[in-house]
């Protein structure tokens, strides 16, 4: 952008006299009168005037100026207050204001190079911001005290420390990192075994054997896999929706995906790969990683709304893994980042070109099912009768199309102020015109008014007569026709003549007339070729009159050659009874798809449309009012040239192959942030899903660009990043305060310390079932919706149905993120509805009492008991004054004190805390 | 924009510290809590204030008439010429089309249909209103600022429920309460701070109408069944049956001990104070919040002017939740969407109408001889009115409107015996004086003491407002 900024000025002419002109009469008009509405804080009609390129690019009505062309200039044009909009509004320029801007676009709208008007300050070049350079791989610091760092990663955070005069902490002590590693790594507590073994290795190599060990657990992949689904937005519903099943089925598809894949360690760039294009990568993914493509899919479905379905994908890519917020792009160019509305269209070409198919496909080997067979039997009869539902109401929509063309024609020509039926539903009766049909046949008529049309040319004439004497003057309009044919506007004389014979009265009539011709025409068309070829093709009618008539259903953007395929429910159903009836068998096929005897698990797909429509800009985001037409390509951001147009399908493969190129400045260094976010508590870009000019720069940048490049050049492996975060020295430190330490840096940002955390939603509640032998340790499968029952096995958290909908009070009061977009990093609200569930909760109680019964009487004199539930819930032997606080406790609170004890521990900060 | 970086108030002590030294009650320190942000461009709460204590009381901009919001939602759509937009001129046409173009609407309606409720001239001021609010009318018109101009984007249930609550009708954005409560945070901590009172299950939408979205989960409404009565079907957890009150007593003076020791070798940590703090909060809670739901503590007089049907005991309820320090209560008509009359209009509305003029009429009563009326802010309203033509071929029944409709506000610098804009001759569009659901959220925000362009939180690289890019002030509402 500011290149071609630069560009544009050395075209300009450079005069001193063109400088002054400028500065003398045009930037004062456009300052005073222009800026606050077009300019950087405002663009009402999409128009900026303060930049020259911001002016020739104009706005939604076009250019503002045509260099040098005053006739076609439109800002002349406002601010001669001839026609509207009249522009300033609040009044008229003066003439010789107006003089001067007919001056200076005749002089071919000279403008000094690099000025741009400021409605407010000037905002930093992005081709400087330091996320768009590329990663470097900074040499490892020296550092004063060498002694300390362990790794690579130490000496770039102890730099920094050094730099302020911080020193760092001491180590934690043994049994604290362990703890704080194993949740770290796998969301759960060390077993007694692990802490007894850890203490008992007193080996060089004890840390990196715990850290192997957790690595290689299954737990791994659920504990990160869970942090991923917040990026993902994952949820096993789709929201609000009116006439279809609200859940996913198949959402825990994509989770399972998820898990394997971090288990597995999947090279990250494979890992984005097949999230975005799993069914179009060379070498192919696996036949299951298909279910990869639930990231895309997983969203929020608005109502099925297609513009608001395809953004939240656009914002789940860019934000999720580039860390750029092109959503914001949707309406207008971003406003702080160089990403122009056209590249938010370029993405959207992308997902508008790519299709969930009718029947997801199936994971697994579903034929090895026994009951198989009979499932996919009895399957083909549901779907056989929904199709078959369809294409009949299908065949009904077309033959009313036809038959009652004239009464859609009448609907689609009155000029009513209706609501824009775009944004909202309209429901009909069955007799009623098909309102989305209506607007079809509204913009097939338009289509025919743009350039003389021999059919629709009479219509054009005759609906604008007045309602008052319309049969005269229509006659005296017919009239002429016949008197002076134009040779080069010829009226189709069949047309002319049925007109003029059917002494029309009324646009009702006139519509009527017209309906009669074409559903006539189509008619000997069809009983023309029923008796030539019996109906398989088309004959042209003898006469050619009639022959233009009945090609005006064939036409390309007629109304009656609308594919099944192109019309969705609502458009194809628009009353209640046959919504009804439709709801009814569509969910016949889906429970029965879902959960019918053998039915396999099925992954939430895309595939390509068969032939990628063109895209275009929506023009203040409003489908309604089409912009340029863009390529299907990448952002561009800071390029000088626009990267070249995808050409292979949607492009999808394309683009998760640009959003993982190596020399993309941005994936790399998002996905470090995330981790070291998890690893340390907090990120070191503190807005990890936005790397835009407005976010902060690193609080370290060089340790930033460190892990990014050795992340790629390990290949992308996540768990070489987890090895190099969790066994440097840097994590190893003590959380303790420092007081001087803090009034050098009181928000940590340099890591003097390791931040004190508390358990999240899904760890809090895997503790407590962990500690209490009720965890159920399976991994995958369907989600379950008892999860916070009590039970004697209950699954990990991350396996509980997400419902978006509705989701359970207890979910959000922990500060689960909101799945209703893709979220880069939760609250840590601390409030009384948290410890109320913890003091009340059946399930709660229910993990006491199970310690409690686990180390029943049997465990001896009442000081034992007391170390056996301390060891039980805090995996420690308790203090000579801590047995003697509980000892007094248990004599004072009778029979059922050792479970509420037990419960005391379990809602304990020792519990949740992780030092 | 609370998800900013924390920010030291005096460039010495730090809001962390404030909290750190507190010993009691961590959110009652620094009341005053909001760090007016240099350039005034955002209302700025620390992340450590959003997060030790995010219901902790802060103030506003300015300083606002209304401390506290009710807000009567009737969902479904009540009908403003059945009501306070009375159209006399529609029995002339009743039966027939009107004169005037037949808007479209959801469904497909036809001829007039006149108000079975004639219509009256009530208080001082003399704003007509039908007989079906007789009893508020008659008591309370000239408290009321009556906005006749209304209108929304869309005639169906589920976007205009969406915008009116979240001020955008399709994509996912914090509710109206949770900005507010955001803003404000709340005066009791003992109590959520805004509450959600709707009567056996959920209107449309769900917990979509009151979620806080983007912002923390604790400015989202907490839903209770005013159904019920008994208090642990209306608040999660509130209750625990194994563990009587003293012995839980006994076992949180354990938990405390046990903390403390764990904070002594761990000092300067607010995490680990607010937490402890949470414990007494929630003890506090259980009873409390069964006390504030308990209105059958109310005397036998109080019980009579509110009506014993569901609307008087949840305004009831609601009367006690606002006393208490609630910042906001969204009153719920009944699940699903009772006030969505297609047919039947006359029996369905009256009996709607019946129950909650009686509960409405009381609680303005109750509110304004406990003098709590001048800084509460009520309003009544749904999320779109209903046409004055019938859908046909019956004669009984509306359409959803959003073409016009009214709302109305009380107390809280609302201007009384006033009315707002008008609609067409027969009540089916707006057109004097137009008020946008935006420009009605830009107006409550500043009767609470907001701007609205500035009550701002950043999310995904924006700074979000309730009212988006769009709302007006409208000054001729405010007393």
């Amino acid at each position: 952008m500011h290149t071609l900024l630069a560009s544009l000025a050395l075209l300009l002419p450079a005069s001193a006299d063109a400088g002054d002109q400028f500065e003398r009469s045009i930037r004062p008009i456009l300052a005073e009168h222009c800026i606050a509405c077009h300019g950087s804080k405002s663009q009402k009609g999409g128009l900026r005037l303060d930049s020259r390129e911001a002016i020739v690019r104009g706005g939604d009505s076009g250019p503002a100026i045509e260099a040098g062309d005053l006739a076609s200039s439109l800002i002349l044009e406002a601010v001669g207050y001839g026609s509207e909009p009249k522009m300033p509004p609040k009044g008229k320029l003066r003439p010789e204001q107006i003089d001067a801007l007919k001056q200076w676009v005749a002089a071919g709208a000279p403008w000094p190079k690099t000025v741009v008007l400021e409605s407010g300050p000037a905002g930093p070049d992005p081709r400087t911001h330091w996320a768009f350079q590329p990663v470097s791989a900074p040499s490892t610091p020296e550092v004063a005290r060498a002694d300390w760092p362990r790794t690579s990663i130490d000496r770039f955070v102890l730099r920094e420390l050094e730099r302020k005069g911080l020193a760092p902490s001491l180590d934690a002590d043994r049994p604290t990192w362990l703890r704080r590693v194993t949740f770290d790594l796998i969301g759960l507590p060390p077993t007694l075994d692990e802490i007894a073994a850890f203490e008992a290795d007193r080996s060089d190599e004890a840390h990196s054997r715990v850290v192997e060990r957790l690595l290689a657990s299954p737990h791994y992949g659920e504990r990160w896999g869970r942090h991923w689904l917040d990026v993902a937005r994952y949820a096993d519903t789709k929201g609000y929706v009116f006439m279809q099943d609200p859940n996913y089925h198949w959402a825990w598809t994509y989770r399972d995906y998820v898990i394997r894949s971090l288990n597995a360690d999947k090279p990250y760039d494979r890992f984005i790969q097949e999230q975005i294009a799993a069914d179009q990568l060379e070498p192919a993914a696996e036949r299951d990683a298909i279910a990869a493509l639930g990231f895309i899919t997983v969203g929020s479905r608005f109502i099925n709304n297609q513009q608001d379905i395809i953004d939240d994908r656009i914002d789940v890519v860019s934000r999720g893994i580039l860390g750029l917020t092109v959503a914001c792009a949707r309406c207008h160019d971003h406003k702080f980042d160089p990403i122009p509305a056209e590249d938010y269209y370029s993405l959207y070409g992308v997902f508008a070109s790519s299709n969930e198919p009718e029947v997801p496909p199936p994971l697994g080997d579903p034929a090895k099912h026994a009951e198989y067979a009979n499932f996919e039997r009895e399957l083909k009869v549901r779907e056989a009768a929904l199709a078959a539902y369809r294409e009949s109401k299908y065949a009904e929509l077309q033959e009313t199309n036809r038959r009652r063309s004239g009464e859609y024609l009448v609907a689609a020509s009155s000029g009513r102020d209706r609501p824009n039926t775009r944004e909202f539903m309209l429901i009909a009766d069955g007799s009623d015109l098909n309102p989305r049909m209506i607007n079809a046949w509204r913009r097939f008529l338009d289509s025919t008014r743009g350039k003389h049309d021999p059919i629709f040319a009479p219509f054009h004439a005759l609906v604008k007569l007045p309602a008052e004497g319309f049969a005269k003057k229509a006659d005296a309009l017919l009239a002429d026709y016949r008197a002076k044919p134009a040779a080069d506007a010829p009226i189709n004389p069949v047309v002319l003549e049925t007109l003029s014979s059917a002494r029309i009265s009324s646009l009702t009539e006139l519509a009527r007339t017209y309906s009669n011709l074409l559903h006539s025409a189509h008619q000997q068309g069809h009983e023309l070729a029923r008796r030539k070829n019996g109906g398989k093709e088309a004959v042209p009618l003898p006469e050619p009159a009639w022959e233009e008539l009945r090609l005006v259903f064939e036409r390309a953007g007629c109304p009656t050659k609308l594919g099944l395929d192109q019309l969705n429910d609502l458009q194809l159903l628009p009353d209640r009874p046959s919504q009804a009836k439709l709801r009814e068998l569509r969910e016949k096929v889906e429970k029965w798809r879902d959960s019918g005897p053998g039915a396999p698990p099925r992954a939430m797909a895309l595939v390509d449309a068969p032939s990628p429509g063109k895209q275009r800009v929506f023009l203040r985001g409003n489908p309604g009012t089409p912009g340029a037409e863009v390529p299907r390509r990448f952002l561009r951001l800071t390029s000088t040239t626009p990267p070249p147009a995808f050409t292979r399908g949607s492009g999808r493969g394309e683009l998760a192959r640009a959003v993982t190129d190596p020399g993309n400045p941005l994936t790399a260094r998002v996905f470090v942030n995330r981790v070291w976010m998890h690893h340390l508590g907090t990120p070191l870009v503190s807005t990890p899903s936005d790397f835009g000019l407005r976010s902060d720069p690193p609080t370290n940048p060089a340790l930033l660009d460190h892990l990014a490049s050795r992340f790629m050049s390990e290949g992308w492996s996540i768990k070489q990043l987890h090895r190099a975060i969790v066994l440097s020295r840097t994590y190893r430190q003590a959380s303790l305060d420092r007081p001087d330490a803090r009034a050098i840096d009181p928000e940590n940002t340099l890591y003097w310390r390791f931040n004190r955390r508390r358990l999240d939603f899904e760890s809090t509640r895997d503790a407590l079932l962990a500690v209490s032998g009720r965890l159920d340790p399976t991994v995958g499968g369907r989600s379950v919706d008892d999860m916070m029952n009590p039970g004697p096995k209950k699954r990990r958290t991350l396996y509980g149905k997400v419902d978006r909908l509705n989701l359970p009070g207890v979910f959000r009061t922990f500060d689960f993120p909101d799945p209703a977009v893709s979220n880069a990093k939760r609250d840590q609200t601390t409030v009384a509805p948290q410890a109320l569930a913890l003091m009340n909760h059946p399930l709660v109680m229910d993990c006491a009492k199970a310690i409690a019964d686990a180390t029943s009487p049997s465990a001896g004199e009442p000081k034992s008991r007391v170390a056996a539930i301390y060891r039980a819930a805090l995996h420690r032997d308790p203090a000579g004054d801590e047995v003697e606080t509980a000892l007094a406790y248990l004599a004072a609170a009778g029979p059922e004190a050792p479970a509420r004890l037990a419960h005391a521990l379990l809602m304990s900060n020792e519990f949740v805390m992780i030092d | 924009m609370a998800c900013g970086k924390f920010q030291p108030i005096d460039g010495e002590i730090s809001r962390r510290d404030l909290i750190a030294r507190g010993t009691m009650g961590f959110g009652m320190i620094g009341l005053a809590g909001v760090l007016a942000d240099d350039a005034g461009i955002s209302r700025r709460a620390s992340a450590a204030d959003t997060n030790l204590s995010p219901l902790a009381p802060r103030a506003p901009h300015f300083p606002g008439k209304a401390k506290r919001v009710v807000h009567l939602f009737m969902n479904g759509g009540p009908s403003q010429v059945d009501t306070f937009d009375p159209k006399p001129k529609l029995a002339e046409f009743h039966g027939k089309p009107l004169p005037s173009p037949n808007l479209r609407t959801e469904r497909k309606t036809g001829a007039a249909l006149r108000s079975p409720w004639p219509t009256k001239k009530y208080g001082k001021s003399g704003i007509e209103a039908t007989t079906l609010f007789e009893k508020t009318a008659s008591a309370h018109i000239d408290k009321m600022c009556v906005i006749r101009s209304m209108h929304a984007d869309v005639p169906n249930h589920e976007p205009s429920l969406m915008l009116m609550n979240c001020g955008e009708s399709r994509q996912p954005r914090p509710s109206f309460g949770s900005w507010v409560t955001y803003g404000l945070g709340s005066e009791n901590q003992n109590l959520p701070g805004f509450v959600v009172l709707c009567p056996n299950g959920y209107p449309i939408y769900a917990t979509q109408n009151w979620r806080s979205s983007f912002l923390p989960g604790a400015y989202q409404g907490t839903y209770i069944d005013s159904s019920q009565t008994d208090i642990r079907k209306l608040i999660e957890n509130i209750r625990n049956d194994a563990l009587p009150k003293d012995e839980q007593r006994k076992q949180l003076d354990l938990l405390r001990a046990i903390n403390e020791r764990h904070r002594r070798d761990r000092p300067a940590d607010p995490q680990l104070d607010a937490r402890i703090q949470s414990f007494e909060l929630a003890y506090r809670m259980q009873s409390d919040a069964a006390d504030a739901f308990d209105f059958n503590k109310e005397p036998a007089k109080i019980q009579e002017m509110y009506g014993k049907e569901i609307p008087g005991r949840q305004l009831m309820i609601t009367r006690r939740l606002l006393e208490r320090g609630v910042r906001f209560v969204q009153v719920w008509a009944g699940e699903g969407q009772p006030w969505d009359n297609h047919d039947n209009i006359e029996k369905a509305h009256g009996n709607l109408g019946r129950m909650w003029d009686t509960a409405i009429s009381g609680f303005l009563t109750d509110l304004q001889q406990r003098g709590m009326l001048d800084d509460t802010l009520v309003i009544w309203g749904g999320e779109f009115g209903r046409t004055p033509v019938a859908e046909l071929p019956q004669l009984n029944g509306r359409d959803h409107n959003h073409y016009g409709f009214t709302m109305w506000l009380a107390g809280g610098g609302a201007k009384g015996g006033y009315v707002h804009g008008a609609t067409d001759e027969f009540g089916f569009a707006a057109i004097e004086n137009k008020v946008h659901v935006h420009d009605l959220h830009a107006s409550v925000l500043h009767l609470l003491g907001f701007d609205h362009e500035r009550l701002t939180y950043r999310f995904a690289g924006r700074d979000f407002r309730l009212t988006d890019v769009h709302g007006r002030v409208v000054h001729e509402l405010f007393a």
